[in-house]
């Protein structure tokens, strides 16, 4: 009897099973909806204060923040609260015309007051403000606001761009909290709900720039790419930001699928910790030269990556094709340079070994981004050929900052934008600056050299774009030939939309997903 | 009498099912094809073929031999586990019964404190607390799993306390340690065995879930959750890497329940006898 059951029971199973996966089988493509567009992305925010972490992002992506200036296609610098701008001639002093007509979400105008309001409260609540610049005055007279800084500030437009000086309505903080109900800016959309998980927008009825096409603006989190990629096939979603490598075959069909995809500013770098084993410069040049870039890239990539070599990617013309990558791959290299430094498989467990301690790293990675791992385990597995053991750590993305800053990794690999301010000096700078007793937080590796340090001192101060570039082609060289960090390659990104809905357009800079320009077809 | 020989046939022949799981185990390393770590990129996520029965995963390494040496992580993983709870709790649970009073209050209601948690949240938490590896994953494991042989084990002692032979153990003077051991311990022996026998495929599903989750096992160990967690991410273009480890969860712990179940049914019907 109970061996009768057991079969059946194992028969039900599978036949459930079986009527499981075909239920899976058939998407039904839902007609879009011309009142509400949903759009999956992935979520790092906790809360909705610009001035938090990188919560500013959010703010802007989601269609609420914007800031004085943003950045095209191109990476140029134009005009959107401030309508134009001029620099005197000691280049100390800046002003910038607010455009008129604009009102914040709440029917209040957008005065040069409350600009600068808005930034004096950015600079009050981040640390990070003042590692774009420091102001001697921050004044308005009438639409114009005049900033005056303590030294010539070339890129201050776009450091005006940066996310984290979104202009909010600071008058009405006090009876409004913006971490969990969301600033009161500018943008098309304004926040109705949100938590991590889920943000919902209502239109703004007070936006400046036209018609807003949606009534409401659906956001979930969907952190794990491959649900990311099921949902928009479903048709749960409208848009989907960024679908991984593995996933973007499934969206060829053009009558279905836009594909809007742009080689991005980003670069996916692992930071070396120098306090570590890592911190010989020897072994630091054989582990870069021991990971098979190309490979990774164009093959387990599928060649939506570029394979990796220097700090700024390609796609920015900051002397890529010149640097020369001292570590390129070169497995016997790689060997000799660890048996210079005196490291040796003494017991032969394929692990090299010296003083008795095995030749062991951590490499910390994030899950959110599905390359990060995938880097991350090809990487272990080169190393262990040239017999060092890499430990892979999962954590969470939450944890990643703090870490690097406290520099608890032996490597900790995160995809970075090399060009928030529309230049690469502020990247360059935040990770390989000396970090003299916390002055520069995100160099948290330990590395240090002066003569990086004397070429960042003459960038801050140089207008000449010219002289700028080769400064910093100048800096990139010194960081590749010192090993500081790995790059692995440069990410393509990409949003993909259903054709029921038109202008979702990814921008390299990656502040703009949920704009006024999406709309539904008619 | 029909009833006993059926039984056991069953049982010779989930046995000998048995037997194969483990000699594959062991054998592992002679039966696969390649190395499980070997990663030849220039091959990654190959669909299955002559040359690799089961395909290739995102790194280009043998989905079989994967698979094999997954045998060997996940059994050995389970035996030690099951072996660890049924012991500890086992012993727990005599003391708790043959002591009785405050020992039995006392061991009792720790257990009860434990069962109150809901088990496999627990283990994530006390996982994730202690960063993931195949050696957290036991301890997790074992933390929220030796209540059920302590209870067991209680309530045996406490049913065979009571009988004429134990009082007459210690008229004798049977001193308490020599009476569990020869005593109770063999007495309860037969229905532990069972409940662990019955235990082996639901630990390996649950060691099997922490892995996935990124709990447990850590690339690059050959391990079936964290295999079928690589390939949940190719689900739609590459489909194998996440079927045939699914199935190897399958057919194991079908064949260990499978086995456990007429285990207990053949002493069931020894006892009977």
């Amino acid at each position: 009897m109970k061996k009768r059951k057991n079969i059946l029971s194992m028969v039900l199973a599978v036949g459930l099973a079986m009527a499981f996966l075909t239920g899976c089988g058939g998407s039904i493509q839902k007609t879009a909806d011309s009142t509400t567009l949903r759009v999956g992305v992935t979520n790092f925010a906790d809360t909705l204060e610009p001035t938090e972490n990188y919560f500013g992002w959010v703010v802007m992506r989601y269609g609420m923040g914007e800031c004085l200036a943003k950045f095209d296609e191109k990476m140029n610098v134009q005009p959107w609260l401030a309508e134009s701008w001029t620099i005197s001639d000691d280049h100390m002093i800046w002003t910038f015309k607010i455009r008129d007509g604009v009102k914040f979400s709440n029917g209040d105008a957008l005065t040069a007051e409350a600009v600068k309001a808005s930034l004096e409260r950015a600079f009050a609540k981040s640390k990070r403000a003042a590692t774009f610049f420091k102001y001697n005055e921050i004044r308005a007279e009438g639409q114009s606001l005049i900033i005056k800084t303590e030294k010539p500030e070339p890129n201050m437009p776009g450091f005006l761009a940066d996310p984290l000086f979104l202009i909010v309505d600071t008058a009405a903080e006090k009876d409004h909290n913006f971490a969990k109900e969301g600033p009161i800016c500018t943008g098309p959309y304004v926040c109705k709900s949100f938590v991590k998980d889920k943000a919902v927008m209502i239109r703004n009825e007070y936006y400046w720039d036209g018609q807003v096409p949606y009534q409401l603006v659906e956001i979930p989190s969907i952190d794990d790419p491959n649900t990311r990629a099921m949902a928009l096939q479903s048709g749960e979603i409208d848009m989907a930001v960024n679908i991984a490598a593995g996933d973007i075959g499934l969206f060829q069909n053009a009558d279905k699928y836009h594909i809007d995809k742009i080689s991005s500013l980003r670069t996916v770098l692992a930071r070396i910790n120098q306090n570590g084993v890592l911190g010989d410069p020897k072994v630091r040049a054989a582990f870069i030269a021991a990971c098979d870039r190309k490979t990774y890239n164009e093959v387990l990539l599928k060649g939506t990556f570029i394979e990796g070599k220097a700090p700024v990617p390609p796609s920015m013309d900051y002397g890529f094709d010149q640097l020369k990558d001292p570590n390129s791959y070169n497995l016997e290299r790689a060997k000799q340079l660890l048996a210079e430094a005196g490291w040796q498989d003494t017991d032969g467990d394929g692990i090299l070994d010296k003083d008795g301690k095995p030749l062991s790293v951590d490499f910390v990675v994030y899950n959110s981004r599905a390359e990060l791992p995938l880097y991350a385990e090809a990487c272990q597995s080169d190393e262990k050929k040239i017999g060092i053991d890499v430990k892979i750590k999962a954590v969470d993305y939450n944890l990643i900052d703090k870490m690097g800053i406290n520099g608890d990794y032996d490597l900790l690999i995160s995809n970075i934008t090399t060009a928030n301010t529309g230049d690469p000096e502020i990247f360059l700078n935040w990770y390989w600056r000396t970090n003299k007793n916390g002055d520069n937080p995100q160099n948290g590796s330990g590395y240090s050299n002066p003569a990086l340090d004397a070429k960042f001192a003459e960038l801050s101060s140089e207008f000449d774009r010219e002289k700028r570039r080769q400064l910093m082609i100048a800096i990139q060289q010194i960081i590749m030939d010192d090993g500081a960090a790995i790059f692995f390659g440069y990410p393509e990104t990409n949003i993909v939309s259903s054709t029921a809905i038109t202008g979702a357009t990814m921008y390299p800079s990656d502040y703009y997903w949920v704009t006024s320009k999406i709309k539904p077809v008619r | 009498m029909k009833n006993l020989t059926d039984d056991k046939k069953l049982f010779y022949f989930y046995t000998i099912l048995v037997l194969l799981i483990l000699s594959v185990a062991v054998f592992a390393p002679e039966l696969a094809p390649y190395n499980p770590f070997d990663a030849n990129m220039k091959e990654s996520l190959t669909a299955p073929s002559t040359a690799h029965w089961f395909g290739t995963d995102k790194l280009g390494r043998d989905c079989l031999t994967r698979i094999l040496y997954g045998t060997q992580t996940s059994l050995m993983m389970t035996i030690f586990l099951v072996a660890l709870i049924t012991v500890v709790g086992t012993l727990v649970g005599v003391l708790a019964g043959y002591f009785g009073g405050r020992m039995d209050m006392l061991l009792m209601r720790f257990a009860d404190m434990m069962l109150a948690f809901p088990g496999i949240v627990l283990a994530i938490a006390i996982a994730g607390m202690m960063g993931g590896s195949v050696a957290n994953t036991i301890l997790a494991l074992a933390v929220v799993s030796w209540t059920k042989y302590a209870r067991l084990g209680r309530s045996l002692t406490l049913k065979i306390r009571e009988c004429d032979y134990i009082a007459a153990a210690i008229t004798c003077g049977t001193r308490p340690g020599q009476m569990l051991w020869t005593h109770i311990v063999p007495n309860i022996l037969p229905t532990v065995v069972v409940t662990a026998a019955m235990d082996i495929g639901t630990m390996i599903m649950e060691i099997a879930s922490l892995s996935f989750l990124g709990f447990g096992a850590q690339p690059p160990t050959p391990e079936w959750g964290l295999m079928l967690n690589e390939g949940r991410q190719v689900i739609q273009t590459a489909p194998w890497v996440m079927l045939f480890p699914g199935l190897a969860i399958l057919v194991v712990v079908a064949v260990f329940n499978l086995w456990g179940d007429s285990l207990r049914d053949v002493m069931d019907s020894q006892r009977a006898n």
